[in-house]
């Protein structure tokens, strides 16, 4: 049921992650981050994120383009349930009846 | 009920905290649900077991880097790409640790350190506004811990129950691409980009790294597209900030 490279993967990321939890409150607490190091670290999780999805952005089918557009401006003004609710509502009747 | 009024209506009495801690976290958890049952279906589709899932997202317990964690899934996975991108992904509970610190001084920490597996977005932002809160009604220590853990376990028991049901619910559901769910991804990682949002010249980074992401994607085989799309975007983040 848990094969040995997928668990050592799980274990490697928890532990990164668990770093990241602690690694502010001790290393950080005491001591001014530079105007550089700062803006990168604010930058970091948005230039992540946008990683993983910029396939979406240039996909080969009109009905994907058409509802990440959907889903992209329902993100801007939404919340988090029906942005998800309208970008899956959106994609799935879209492939539908477009293709 | 605001945070504030909450502050007003409760005393100390620790159980109380802790269910005001919950209390303040239920709108929240409702939102998660729809977003841990994607993942969790999501995940057995790439070939996660319903043992490995819950493992994922009981040990590592950060929503955004399991959802970049799948999507980059691969049999065998790649562990180095992944382990990379979760700490990227990962990198602002750097940030969020040291803006509640200050908070932090009074406790020991033996107790914080436990308590700081539980930080995720939304328990760290309850904390901080929370402390906020009692500090400028002048509650000393401003910080309340049972309040965090209420929020921060009723976050984790959310995740961990409804991405383990996606999993189990996955299988039965076939190709969730076909209904479109696949569209949550860019859903909620837009959303918390808004979330994120510091205006036009801070995102700059973040349209370096969608456009390299692209290029990288239609011209280099292999997941290496997020790899450099990041590089990317923290580079012009660099070079952007100036002379500092």
């Amino acid at each position: 049921m848990i094969d040995p490279a997928t668990l050592l993967t799980i274990v490697l990321m928890a532990g990164v992650t668990y770093l990241t939890r602690i690694g502010g409150y001790v290393v950080l607490r005491n001591r001014v981050l530079g105007a550089r190091a700062t803006a990168v670290m604010e930058a970091a999780p948005g230039c992540v994120l946008i990683s993983v999805i910029a396939p979406a952005f240039v996909s080969r089918h009109p009905a994907d383009l058409l509802a990440l557009a959907i889903t992209f401006a329902a993100a801007t003004r939404l919340s988090m349930l029906p942005t998800v609710l309208l970008g899956v509502a959106s994609a799935g009747l879209l492939r539908h009846f477009i293709g | 009920m605001s945070i504030s009024q909450a502050v007003e209506t409760t005393g100390d009495g620790s159980g109380s905290e802790f269910r005001r801690g919950v209390a303040s976290c239920a709108p929240v958890l409702f939102g998660t649900i729809p977003y841990a049952l994607v993942l969790g279906a999501q995940a057995t589709q790439k070939g996660l077991s319903v043992v490995e899932l819950p493992v994922m997202t009981g040990l590592n317990f950060a929503g955004g880097s399991e959802f970049a964690a799948i999507q980059l899934w691969t049999s065998p996975p790649h562990i180095v790409l992944i382990v990379a991108i979760t700490f990227l992904v990962n990198s602002r509970h750097l940030l969020m640790g040291a803006a509640l610190a200050p908070f932090l001084r009074h406790l020991p920490r033996r107790k914080m350190f436990p308590a700081l597996f539980f930080l995720c977005d939304e328990s760290w932002a309850l904390g901080l506004a929370d402390a906020r809160q009692r500090a400028a009604a002048g509650i000393i220590p401003a910080f309340s811990p049972r309040y965090y853990m209420g929020a921060a376990l009723a976050m984790y028991l959310t995740w961990l129950t409804f991405t383990t049901t996606g999993a189990l619910l996955g299988p039965m559901l076939g190709d969730v691409e076909t209904y479109g769910f696949d569209m949550a991804f860019p859903a909620v990682f837009l959303v918390l980009m808004r979330g994120m949002w510091k205006g036009m010249a801070a995102a700059r980074p973040w349209l370096v790294s969608l456009v390299v992401a692209a290029l990288a994607y239609l011209f280099i085989p292999g997941a290496w597209y997020v790899a450099a799309g990041a590089v990317s975007g923290l580079v012009s983040a660099w070079l952007m900030a100036g002379d500092a």
